[in-house]
């Protein structure tokens, strides 16, 4: 199975965040990182077209009031 | 009782209003427990003892002249050194900070001060709050004072310490993924992690906007409820307060037969130590006795969330930290360092999967939960570790840690309050706590379940013994 997550990946996210990373660090963080990417593949969550983020206060609002 | 530092808040609160004890007093009696203990706990990183007395001298003063300032008058308290306090340093348990000199005052700092809390000074915490168990690389370990040679948990691990030893007589943390829950834990204190939305972070050092939560470390529910009643409320200074309701007394009075009570089938009752798995029994039984009903839920798995909180919180972190990361990045300590390049791995698009998931999360677990009001579940299935098995440094140590949160990471991403209360000791006569988990912004049920089983038991009253 090919990785999700490689040093090459993380490097270049940190270059476009210009956050200066060895590329040792970019191994570690690749390695730390995959199991949570992979894991999140692999349950596929379900998220309808209008979810977003302040949904969360809604159902939560709903909750504590309803 | 003889010495003052061992009441209560309420309790001293009351006394120093009723001019049974000064200011000075209860504030001398606890610069002289401080003594023997800092240098076995490492609980404060400053210790204020001039300017404390002459703010105790004021108060008694004031108190005197024209009455109580507030519920706090006169009250000494010490808080995880990330409140910001005008004018004062506050250094996030870091070399970055060290020496920053805060431009604001926390919101809910001013809140007690309002009440008429002073300072007695600060205490310690893991670097940035980024991790669990109280190890600081920069500051040293802050120690359990029920047996020095293990951690307070963290990162309120000052806290924590410092409640527990009778050092203060309670102090505000922070709590993203279980750094106000852990640390009461293991060092046997009573915490309040708020619903998400309740308690203004305005001008309190941030990891995580999304998780981020600000709640009191306690000798009691009761002395939680004091500090929440101050601090709960809309905040126009940080806008996920708005609307927010300020505390319900009234409704910390329900009693506990009212109550429904869940009782996880899995995850949280997995591979308990039997200690923790003992005390768990004996406390659901001891709420049956107090006329809750109990009843089995089966919660959704909590992998995902668990998942989703690590994205979120990573990401949000790398962000508040990218400047330091591209300036000062030598002045981290390596473990804290590392977890901040992880959240530069991270895309743009598994963040917002990750953040708007919280939503459908959340829905699932209320409706898994139904009628339930309170779920009671272990805090961590484990007693406090030894000091040296529980170093982050060099990543041998990984799992061990991630272990110790893993009961309390789910709380954050799903917003909801939480109530560390200890409940039993083990076999060595370190401190078991359990955590009660509440409806979104049920913070007052949590309270009132508290304290009516601090009625019943007595370990919330028990206190370490210098070695």
């Amino acid at each position: 199975m090919s990785e999700r997550v490689t040093p090459e990946r993380v490097k270049a996210f940190a270059a476009a965040a210009r956050v200066p990373i060895e590329d040792v660090a970019a191994v570690r963080a690749a390695r730390a990182v995959e199991p949570t990417v992979r894991r999140l593949d692999e349950l596929a969550l379900e998220l309808p077209l209008e979810t977003e983020p302040a949904s969360f206060v809604a159902i939560a609002r709903k909750a504590a009031t309803g | 009782m003889s010495d003052p530092a061992l009441l209560s808040l309420t309790e001293v609160a009351a006394r120093i209003r009723e001019r049974e004890l000064s200011s000075v007093e209860v504030t001398q009696a606890l610069l002289a427990r401080i003594e023997p203990w800092q240098p076995r706990l490492n609980a404060f990183v400053r210790i204020e003892a001039d300017a404390a007395l002459a703010a105790a001298k004021q108060a008694d003063a004031v108190l005197a002249r024209s009455g109580p300032k507030g519920v706090l008058h006169g009250v000494p308290l010490a808080h995880k050194d990330m409140y910001y306090f005008a004018g004062l340093p506050a250094g996030c348990g870091s070399k970055i900070r060290e020496g920053w000199i805060a431009p604001e005052t926390s919101t809910v700092i001013r809140h007690l001060q309002n009440a008429g809390a002073i300072r007695l000074g600060a205490l310690h915490m893991v670097e940035f709050a980024m991790g669990p168990t109280g190890h600081n690389a920069y500051l040293g370990p802050a120690r359990n004072p029920w047996d020095t040679a293990r951690i307070s948990g963290g990162s309120s691990s000052g806290p924590a310490a410092a409640v527990a030893a009778r050092l203060t007589y309670a102090a505000l943390g922070s709590d993203t993924g279980g750094s106000i829950r852990i640390p009461a834990n293991f060092c046997g204190v009573t915490g309040l992690k708020v619903s998400y939305g309740r308690v203004t972070r305005a001008h309190v050092m941030p990891l995580s906007f999304t998780l981020d939560s600000v709640g009191p470390l306690c000798r009691s529910a009761e002395d939680c409820a004091l500090i929440a009643e101050l601090i709960f409320g809309e905040d126009p200074l940080d806008p996920v307060t708005a609307g927010a309701p300020a505390w319900n007394k009234a409704a910390t009075e329900r009693p506990a037969s009212s109550l429904k009570i869940g009782v996880p089938k899995r995850f949280y009752v997995d591979d308990l130590e039997a200690d923790v798995a003992a005390a768990l029994d004996d406390t659901i039984n001891t709420l049956r006795q107090l006329g809750a009903k109990i009843v089995s839920v089966d919660l959704p798995d909590p992998k995902p969330i668990d998942a989703a909180a690590y994205v979120v919180l990573s990401v949000e972190a790398t962000s508040f930290h990218a400047p330091w990361l591209r300036t000062r990045a030598q002045d981290y300590t390596s473990p804290i360092r590392q977890r901040l390049e992880s959240g530069l791995a991270f895309s743009a698009v598994e963040y917002l999967e990750a953040l708007r998931w919280r939503g459908p999360a959340l829905a699932a677990h209320l409706q898994a939960i139904g009628d339930v009001d309170v779920i009671v579940a272990p805090a961590a299935p484990a007693v406090a570790p030894k000091i040296a098995d529980s170093d982050p440094a060099g990543g041998a140590n990984a799992d061990a840690i991630k272990e110790m949160s893993r009961f309390t990471r789910p709380m954050n991403y799903l917003g909801v309050p939480a109530l560390v209360v200890p409940v039993a000791h083990s076999a060595d006569g370190l401190p078991i706590g359990l955590q009660l988990v509440g409806r979104p912004f049920g913070d007052e049920t949590l309270v009132a379940l508290g304290r009516a089983f601090q009625q019943v038991r007595d370990e919330h009253l028990r206190v370490p013994q210098l070695a």
